[in-house]
Formats: C-alpha cells, sequence, structure tokens
C-alpha cells in the first residue's frame, strides 16, 4: 500500500520569482522575435510597443534575478548546496538521471532522485540550472542591458568586439531560453501525474508518494 | 534620302555642340586670376575670411565651372582698385525652384542658403558625409537640446541622432541608402563618442595603394568592395583605434524639411527587411573635403561579425545565418517533448503496470 506525504519543497519568495521570471521570460521571447523579424511579424500594433514591452519585461526578469540571487545566497544560503553539482553528481549521478529519464522512465521504474527542500533537484537539473541561472542568464542580462544604452555604453560593445557579436550573442543565449522553455515544462509533466510537479511551484507542497512498511501485503 | 541627310545634319550639329562645350569648358574661366588672390591666405589678414577660398574645395564645386564672373558680373578690370564693391548673384537666379520649395519651408525665414550652403565649397549629396549635414544643422540647433526633443518619443535618440543624418528624416525623401565611413579615434581621446569620420590626410598616412585612399579596403582597385576586402580591412582598422560606421543617408534630399508621417513610424527603417540592406555604399574622403562613393558587394550590412561589425540595425540587418542557428537550438530544445513524448506515449501501459 502507497501513502502520501506532503513535502514543503518551495518556499513562497522562490514561487514567486519563478512565476515571474516565466512570465517575463515568455515576454521577452516573444517580443525578441516581434523585434528580430518586423517585417514578417507584428504582434503588438507598432514595433516601439514590442521594444518597450521587451525592455520592461528584461528589467523585472534583471531585477528578480538579483532578488533570487540576493535570496539564495544570503537569506536561505543553499544557492552552492542547491545549484552546484557535487563530485558523485557529476561522476555517477547525472548519468543515472539521464539512464532513467532516457530508458528507465519507459520501463516504467521509479525516479532514483527525491526532492528534499535541501537537494530538490536531480543532478541533471543541478547541471542544467547552474549552466542557465549563473551563466546564461547573467548574460543574457549583461547583453541586453548594453544593447538598451548604445551610445553611453559604446566603449564596452567595442571590447567586446562590435555590437554584432554582442547581438548576436543576445540572440543565441535567448534562442537557448526559448529551447529551454519547451524542455523544462515537458519535463515538470513527468512526475507521477502530469501535474505534480506543477503544484508546488504553485503551493509550495509537493506530494510524495511511499510505499508504506507497515501495511499488510495483502490488504489490497 | 533626305531623312539620311537630315540624320546626317544632326549627328553634326551634336558634334559641333559637344566640341564648343569641350572648348569653352578648357578655356580660362578668369577663375585664376581671381584665385591668385581669393586663395592666398594673406587676403584672411587684410580683408577678412569670407574673401578666403579654398582652392581645392572650390574646384570640384559645379560653381567654379561657371566661373567666378557668372555671379560676381560687376567685377571692373581694376578691381579691387576701383573702390567698387562687386555685386554677387542671388542663389535663386539659377536655383528658383528650390529657392521656392525652401521659403515655404519652416527654415525659410530663418537662414539663408549660404547659412548652410558656402557656395565656394557647395556639394552634391553623395559628396557629402552624414556628420557633414548634422554639423550645418548643429550651427543653430544645439545637439543636446535635439537629444532631449526627441528622447521623448524616441528610442535610444543618442544613437538614431549619431547614425542619421538630420535630413533623412526631415525630409521628403522616400527612401535611404546606408554609406558607411572610416571613423578615426581623435589623438590622446579615449572616449569611444570621439571617434570622427577620418579626413583624407589621415587615411593617406596609412600608405595606400598608389595614394588612393579608397585602395586601403577596394585592394584591387576594381571600384567594388568585396565582402572579403571589407572583413580584412575590419580585422586590420581595429588594431589602428579606427571602425567603420554606417549612416542612412536620404536617397534624396529636398529643401521642404518636412516629417513624413512614416518617419514616426519605426518599421518604416526597422521593417524594411533584410532585402533593402543589400546595397550600401563606402565613402572615403577626398582632397576637397567631399568623398567619393564606392559600392560594396551586397550583404556587407548583413554579413555576421566583420563585415561592419559596428553597424547593426534591429529588425533590418539580421544575419541568415545566426537565424538557422537560433532556429536549431529552439528545434533542439523542441525535439525534448516531441521524441520522448513519443516513446511515453508508446510506453504509457509500463508504467500504469508499476
Amino acid at each position: 500500500m502507497k501513502h502520501t506525504e506532503y513535502v514543503y519543497l518551495t518556499p513562497m519568495p522562490v514561487r514567486i520569482w519563478h512565476w515571474l521570471n516565466a512570465f517575463g521570460i515568455v515576454t521577452l521571447c516573444v517580443t525578441g522575435i516581434n523585434i528580430r523579424f518586423p517585417d514578417v511579424l507584428n504582434i503588438f500594433g507598432t514595433y516601439k510597443a514590442a521594444i518597450e514591452l521587451h525592455n520592461t519585461a528584461g528589467i523585472v526578469v534583471s531585477i528578480s534575478y538579483i532578488l533570487w540571487l540576493f535570496y539564495y545566497m544570503f537569506v536561505a544560503g543553499t544557492l552552492a548546496k542547491l545549484y552546484i553539482p557535487t563530485f558523485n553528481d557529476i561522476k555517477s549521478g547525472i548519468f543515472r538521471q539521464a539512464f532513467f529519464y532516457f530508458f528507465k522512465y519507459f520501463k516504467g521504474q521509479p525516479n532514483p532522485h527525491h526532492g528534499t527542500p535541501d537537494n530538490k533537484f536531480n543532478p541533471m537539473q543541478k547541471a542544467a540550472y547552474l549552466v542557465i541561472m549563473l551563466v546564461l542568464l547573467p548574460l543574457v542580462i549583461f547583453s541586453g542591458i548594453i544593447l538598451m544604452y548604445v551610445a553611453p555604453l559604446r566603449e564596452i560593445i567595442l571590447i567586446i568586439g562590435g555590437i554584432k557579436t554582442l547581438v548576436s550573442a543576445h540572440y543565441l543565449i535567448a534562442c537557448c531560453f526559448c529551447a529551454f522553455l519547451f524542455v523544462h515544462i515537458y519535463l515538470a509533466t513527468l512526475g507521477h501525474t502530469p501535474l505534480a510537479y506543477f503544484k508546488p511551484m504553485w503551493d509550495g507542497w509537493e506530494e510524495v508518494e511511499h510505499a508504506d512498511p507497515h501495511a499488510d501485503p495483502h490488504s489490497h | 534620302m533626305k531623312k539620311i541627310l537630315a540624320w546626317k545634319l544632326a549627328v553634326l550639329v551634336t558634334a559641333l555642340t559637344m566640341l564648343a562645350v569641350t572648348v569653352s569648358s578648357a578655356e580660362d574661366t578668369g577663375n585664376d586670376k581671381c584665385l591668385s588672390c581669393h586663395s592666398n591666405k594673406d587676403i584672411i589678414k587684410k580683408s577678412g575670411e569670407r574673401l578666403y577660398l579654398d582652392p581645392a574645395m572650390f574646384a570640384v564645386t559645379s560653381h567654379a565651372a561657371i566661373g567666378c564672373s557668372t555671379c560676381h558680373d560687376s567685377v571692373t578690370a581694376n578691381h579691387p582698385n576701383d573702390g567698387f564693391k562687386p555685386s554677387k548673384a542671388s542663389c535663386k537666379e539659377c536655383h528658383s525652384s528650390v529657392q521656392s520649395e525652401y521659403a515655404a519651408s519652416i527654415h525659410g525665414g530663418k537662414a539663408a542658403c549660404n547659412d548652410c550652403h558656402n557656395p565656394h565649397e557647395v556639394k552634391s549629396l553623395v559628396a557629402v558625409s552624414g556628420s557633414d549635414i548634422n554639423e550645418k544643422c548643429a550651427k543653430c540647433h544645439n545637439l543636446g537640446k535635439i537629444v532631449k526633443s526627441h528622447d521623448k518619443w524616441l528610442p535610444q535618440a543618442d544613437l538614431h541622432i549619431d547614425a542619421l543624418p538630420c535630413v533623412t528624416c526631415h525630409t521628403s525623401s522616400k527612401n535611404y541608402v546606408i554609406t558607411m565611413s572610416i571613423q578615426k579615434r581623435q589623438a590622446g581621446k579615449t572616449s569611444y563618442g570621439d571617434f570622427k569620420t577620418a579626413n583624407h590626410e589621415e587615411l593617406a598616412a596609412l600608405n595606400p595603394i598608389n595614394g588612393d585612399v579608397s585602395r586601403l579596403i577596394d585592394k584591387n582597385g576594381d571600384r567594388l568592395i568585396s565582402l572579403k576586402e571589407l572583413r580584412d580591412f575590419n580585422f586590420e582598422v581595429r588594431k589602428k583605434d579606427m571602425r567603420l560606421w554606417g549612416m542612412m543617408m536620404p536617397e534624396v534630399a529636398t529643401h521642404s524639411f518636412q516629417i513624413l508621417e512614416n518617419r514616426w513610424d519605426c518599421s518604416f527603417c526597422h521593417a524594411s527587411g533584410p532585402k533593402a540592406m543589400q546595397k550600401s555604399f563606402m565613402a572615403f574622403p577626398d582632397t576637397s573635403g567631399g568623398y567619393t562613393r564606392v559600392e560594396v558587394e551586397n550583404g556587407a550590412i548583413l554579413d555576421i561579425l566583420y563585415g561592419t561589425p559596428d553597424f547593426y540595425m534591429m529588425g533590418s540587418t539580421r544575419s541568415t545565418a545566426l537565424n538557422i542557428i537560433g532556429a536549431m537550438i529552439i528545434a533542439g530544445g523542441m525535439m525534448m517533448p516531441i521524441v520522448h513524448g513519443s516513446f511515453r506515449f508508446l510506453t504509457r501501459r509500463n508504467r500504469k503496470e508499476h
């Protein structure tokens, strides 16, 4: 027999940040496509509206990122523990998790990782989020801010190698975020029910099903 | 027979007319006599700067071709000892249509023709740089105030004003062309804002082939700058505190100074699409203070990194190669739900059993 346990996995500040970020990144992707292809796509009425919305969403995501970093570094103090893969994660955890996703999952075998508030990400998630949160997001924010103030920050652009290098980097990282959205949303449906992983990001509590060791095996 | 005779006569008359024009242009227009004093800098000390004219700048103007006395027709043989101040023609005597267009414009009552155009240095639109045009505007319009007033509606107004001659928008020219120029960081300055369009002397100091500054980029001298030549140049100039800078010049310059409705709409430039960005020119300074345009191979502005490293126009100068790479990244992300999702669907029974 199975019994369900509730774990408070996602504290409120993290949830607020997550949905603000999610909304911001979707807005940035849509406005970004409009800005890059204005001759084929005009969703927001005018080009200026698309740019202003893109800039606003960019500022919102940047501020929310700073708050996120501050929260994990100084309030929760769990940034390193949650986001930096351990030696074991790199040595075997990532491969074990990948083996689960691409093989064991299809055979109906259980997920080797169970999230706890102190260790809520599996090794693959850790590695992916480390790159996304601590490399790609800061880079896309940095390039975006420079692109918002091209004339006054021209000297920095010159050091980077010109505005085309900067725009290309911004665009390619943005494409990575767009690709991540598809992967992220899909993987979030791989819980014991399709919405099982969405719930803790909404109300904080994750349902964890355990086989009850004291239950009578013949009772069902 | 009569027809053939008429044709022969017509050819003869045309040939004679051309000969007459050639002879007359070769004739001394009297300029040399005037220039012997007026191109000598001593005249500045004696009678003031307004009587001096730069012979190199004057020589390439259309006004030099018609001769000094055409406009200053009251000069006597005893000039300047006759005590008589020579007359000068008014611009409208020749440029009546421009004058009437200008008179009706917002600038009409505010500035005379020669407040912007020095008749002894005047050049055609293709022979001036965007920054030269803006310098004329800045004689009356304070740059800081211009940026501030445009900032009310135009995002990154400072950047736009740096990349556009005012007349690209404040004119009735229906289209624009992209003209690039070589800019050099001013000696001793480190701020990016101190890049200025390089003059002929600065470029000549780089020892171009045959002393022709256009050969700094157009190495083979075929008067067409290839993408390879452009990339090679961009690699070289990075070490020399120089850069290529692009400006959007109006295709024609009018004197109406009206703002067409579409100039308020960002998409006029930004949604013109990569097709409109294929053609561009490089403007090289000449000894007269003007510029000579050389065509650049199609697609230079769109080249990912090295075509014009520092000129990018959102929406219009996007690179197709980069679009494809970006699309592949996004498609890679979509593969996860599609491929994994398909296997998930096919193996759904396994999970139910467990």
